[in-house]
């Protein structure tokens, strides 16, 4: 049993020397891109981009916008590499800057939006590749949620962050992370339950 | 009808986080992470171009700023001096007599002289 459990637990944890490994060659990656180099930065991105993409995402209404909030956001880190410090970890940081991007963006699709009245105010999700009706249904729930509610849900049973990860990244206390995504799953859950009722 | 919700061992709802992560899933072409990677680059490496363009010109700026600064210092040091010389040379002026004015001569009688030329006026004829 005793194996088992080790066997159980070596397919989620990743082992230790790895995991050491890995933090060790992010911080040489770092202190090498604080001296000015670029390839190590270039690094960098290739190991947190598609994990501050899935943080954009969560935040702006496309993909368009999550892609020009995860480029501002790496803009930004680069230029305030030598403000951060190597004990810090270094995805959080990145993923706070990212989502400041994503926010700041958000906010002036809003004024852009607020000027010419369309139907994308309503269902802000048009993706071409929406067939089926449970799609649709979730992108007109997710369009009557707060931006907030939104980010909040997806961060978290999407992405896997914490309330507090959330709390950090969208500078909203905890407790209000967690209020905001009991709201949004109740809503969602509304707009879908004769769906599921019917399956 | 009622809603049930079928919430996973996370607390989750695992429906709905199943159809958000169809909603919400990220391009999982390869090529396209490497494109994106690219991008983010190229627009650091400008951003740096930018900025080594700009460096020199700093620098300068920098320069010039501190000298100007020196400038507006030795000014004012200049100016108050001048002033403190105008105001000393004003004092001067209320103060002292200057040696060269010319000088306006008393033409007193002598104290006799009334007294004489009543005595004139009296005897004479």
């Amino acid at each position: 049993m005793y194996a088992a459990l080790s066997l159980h637990t070596a397919q989620h944890v990743p082992e230790p020397s790895t995991e050491w490994s890995a933090r060790t060659r992010e911080r040489d990656l770092i202190v090498a891109a604080q001296h000015g180099d670029r390839g190590a930065f270039a690094e960098l991105v290739t190991l947190h981009q598609r994990r501050a993409y899935a943080v954009a995402r969560a935040i702006t209404a496309t993909h368009e916008d999550a892609e020009d909030a995860v480029q501002e956001g790496f803009l930004h880190a680069y230029r305030a590499l030598d403000r951060f410090r190597p004990e810090q970890a270094f995805g959080a940081w990145l993923h706070r800057i990212v989502a400041n991007a994503a926010l700041d963006i958000g906010r002036r699709r809003r004024v852009r939006d607020a000027d010419t009245l369309s139907d994308s105010v309503a269902l802000p999700f048009r993706d071409p590749a929406e067939q089926d009706e449970l799609r649709r249904r979730l992108a007109a729930g997710l369009g009557e949620l707060s931006q907030r509610q939104r980010s909040v849900i997806v961060l978290h049973d999407v992405e896997g962050f914490t309330h507090g990860e959330i709390g950090s990244m969208l500078g909203i206390p905890e407790g209000t992370a967690r209020s905001d995504l009991h709201h949004a799953r109740a809503a969602l859950r509304r707009t879908l339950g004769d769906l599921w009722s019917q399956r | 009808m009622s809603i049930e919700p079928r919430i996973g061992p996370h607390g989750r709802d695992d429906d709905l986080t199943r159809a958000l992560r169809s909603l919400y899933a990220a391009p999982s072409d390869d090529a396209y992470w490497a494109s994106l990677a690219g991008r983010i680059m190229a627009r650091i490496g400008g951003d740096a171009a930018v900025e080594q363009w700009w460096q020199p010109l700093a620098r300068f700026a920098r320069i010039g700023l501190v000298a100007a600064a020196v400038a507006l210092v030795a000014a004012r040091i200049a100016l108050s001096r001048d002033a403190a010389r105008q105001t000393a040379i004003a004092y001067d002026g209320v103060i002292e007599t200057p040696a060269n004015a010319p000088l306006q001569l008393a033409t007193d009688a002598a104290p006799g002289s009334a007294r004489d030329a009543t005595l004139r006026y009296v005897i004479s004829p």
